[in-house]
């Protein structure tokens, strides 16, 4: 009887979640629409508080906060999902390959992966980044795929290994079907729901990184990205100038992204993870306890 | 103890690694990357820094191999070179001074955390479906979510600029003389406490998370029913039979999120402006000082090494199959 209301729960935050990136979604491809400001134009004073011609305020040389949100959006979003989208293609390929090979290809693939583990990200990447220099969009988006995928590779590799021993493997491989093959149509489906948790995560990931990346002065400045806005209300010290919004701004709608995106993602775990699929025997069990005990 | 010592011998390996990116990424660089460096770094320096620069990334005469060899030898001498911002400082001086902090901030903020988070989670577990569990569940999501320098920038706004409660700036009075005087003790405690508490915000959620899903993947458990059966109080098989048990796939996670805890610990130091690495850092991407950029990647690596290594230790001690192993 408990199960109910946790079920509309699970429900409810897919749904918000997808509703939430919706939004932003939305709102970042109508930019143009909602807007007559361009995003790198002085449109104002500088540093005005909002009003109705600026809704969001306006930054240090005067270009407007909203407008640069909206556009920042763009950016923010074509990061997260095309590095998410390499790091889940490059982490899930290395993992079957690995838990279905086995042997010498799986010890080098997992050493490797277990080395990237160990080399902590943020500090690897603020190296790689810092000697390309002012970093665009893309260059981050790429090398995040090159440095993020050990975490996905190790699950997947995990799943594999328990997918590989199911009766439609041993069949395909009697048949003499070619390895490539079984990787690609007999493995792979049986391991998406991993690899979507994977991909959340990684988009999750790809966006705080970006961010965070820009946030510390490695992102190119004329680009215009949440990251960036964060880098250049920073320098103009507008927290202690007293110019809120144009830090909060940029700061809240990467929390809203943020909630968002994860949301969907332990919504994708609660209804795909083999463990909580035993939720209702749990329910059931624990009901049992809870009539006999009153407690639990 | 096999294990341990096959786990020093891999931590070994990975630290080579990550020195040897170390050395390529320069050598990448198209022309001359010392000079590149020099004159990016823009400041007046004296001649002879451009020497010690080279000397930093192994440009020393001879093959590649022979450099590469200088390199690790230097590196594991303890010596990364020179920084280009506080010329003559050896960059070694520059990251230690700053590492103490980073340590002292990271640790408590991990410590206090772990145990919050994985009581939080022990007992969102223990009454699933409660509006309890819902709450820690949800606020997890919230905290774990927003990224770390969203929260430090939000919580400095608040209770730093706004409320005027708290520093925004150091790690102690800077009118103060460092001593083991309990006016300075207190006024570290008094610096650290809001960036420590924002590190515990952005923490405490994942631990939770972890630890409420491998409980409840035990909670099924045979040994379980068997506890409740043999009609042990509530408290006893919460703790003694389900938690202690599910504590082993969390401090497995742990050693992963070390890595998460000093990206983290870097930024909020940026946003608070704390002495840590993080700042250090921020003012050598700022200044282009790549000896400190790269000489950061080898002691974060090695901290995380020695963090690591110090969750096997604790791994072991845990699970009695790795004694006997």
């Amino acid at each position: 009887m408990k199960s109910q209301p946790f079920g509309l729960i699970r429900n409810r935050k897919a749904l918000v979640g997808v509703a939430i990136i919706a939004f932003i979604l939305v709102v970042a491809l109508a930019a143009p629409l909602l807007t007559p400001y361009d995003p790198g134009a002085r449109v104002g004073r500088p540093h005005q508080a909002p009003s109705l011609a600026h809704w969001l305020g306006t930054t240090r040389i005067g270009q407007d906060v909203f407008t640069r949100l909206i556009y920042g959006a763009r950016t923010s979003l074509a990061v997260g999902f095309g590095a998410g989208l390499l790091i889940t293609i490059v982490g899930t390929a290395l993992g079957i390959l690995a838990g279905y090979r086995g042997g010498k290809v799986d010890e080098v693939i997992s050493f490797f992966t277990n080395m990237v583990l160990v080399v902590p990200n943020l500090p690897l990447l603020l190296v790689l980044a810092a000697f390309i220099g002012q970093a665009s969009p893309w260059v981050i988006a790429l090398i995040l795929g090159g440095t993020s995928w050990a975490w996905g590779a190790r699950v997947t590799r995990a799943e594999t290994l328990s997918v590989k021993q199911k009766d439609y493997v041993k069949s395909a491989e009697m048949m003499g079907e070619p390895r490539w093959r079984i990787m690609t149509f007999e493995i792979f489906p049986n391991l998406i729901s991993i690899v979507g948790i994977n991909f959340i995560g990684s988009v999750i990931f790809a966006i705080i990184t970006q961010a965070t990346l820009e946030f510390l002065g490695l992102g190119d400045p004329k680009v215009v990205s949440w990251g960036t806005m964060l880098y250049a209300a920073q320098k103009a010290s507008a927290l202690s100038v007293g110019a809120w919004w144009d830090i909060l701004t940029p700061c809240f709608a990467l929390a809203f992204l943020g909630i968002g995106l994860s949301l969907l993602n332990f919504a994708v775990d609660e209804i795909a993870n083999p463990r909580l699929r035993t939720g209702n025997r749990l329910g059931r069990w624990s009901a049992l306890i809870r009539s006999g005990e009153g407690r639990l | 103890m096999a294990f341990l010592l096959r786990r020093l011998c891999f931590y070994l390996a990975a630290f080579v690694a990550a020195a040897t990116i170390n050395f390529f990424l320069p050598r990448l660089m198209p022309g001359d990357p010392v000079q590149i460096m020099f004159s990016s770094a823009g400041a007046e320096l004296p001649p002879e820094s451009l020497q010690a620069l080279k000397l930093t990334f192994g440009f020393v005469d001879g093959p590649l191999w022979q450099q590469y060899l200088t390199y690790l030898g230097s590196i594991f001498s303890g010596d990364l070179g020179r920084s280009i911002k506080y010329f003559p400082l050896p960059v070694s001086t520059v990251l230690g001074n700053a590492l103490v902090w980073t340590v002292g901030l990271m640790g408590t903020a991990t410590i206090i955390s772990f145990t919050l988070g994985t009581f939080l989670g022990i007992l969102a577990a223990w009454r699933r479906g409660s509006l309890f569990d819902v709450i820690v569940s949800v606020g997890a999501i919230f905290a774990t979510s927003v990224p770390a320098v969203v929260t430090s920038l939000i919580v400095v706004f608040f209770f730093g600029f706004t409320l005027n409660w708290f520093p925004t700036g150091y790690a102690a009075d800077p009118a103060l003389d460092p001593a083991f005087t309990l006016q300075y003790i207190g006024s570290v405690l008094y610096h650290g406490l809001l960036p420590m508490l924002t590190l515990c915000t952005v923490l405490t959620g994942g631990f939770a998370v972890t630890m409420r899903n491998n409980m409840i993947n035990l909670l099924g458990e045979d040994y379980i029913v068997m506890a409740r059966a043999k009609g042990l109080s509530d408290g006893h098989v919460m703790l003694w039979y389900a938690a202690r048990n599910a504590l082993l796939p969390t401090v497995s996670s742990l050693a992963i999120a070390i890595g998460t805890i000093l990206g983290g610990s870097l930024v909020t130091e940026v946003v608070f402006n704390y002495p840590g690495l993080g700042n250090i850092l921020y003012q050598a991407i700022l200044a282009r000082d790549y000896p400190v950029i790269q000489g950061q990647l080898l002691i974060m690596t090695a901290t995380m090494l020695v963090a690591n290594f110090i969750v096997d230790v604790s791994y072991v001690l845990l699970d009695p199959r790795l004694k006997r192993a």
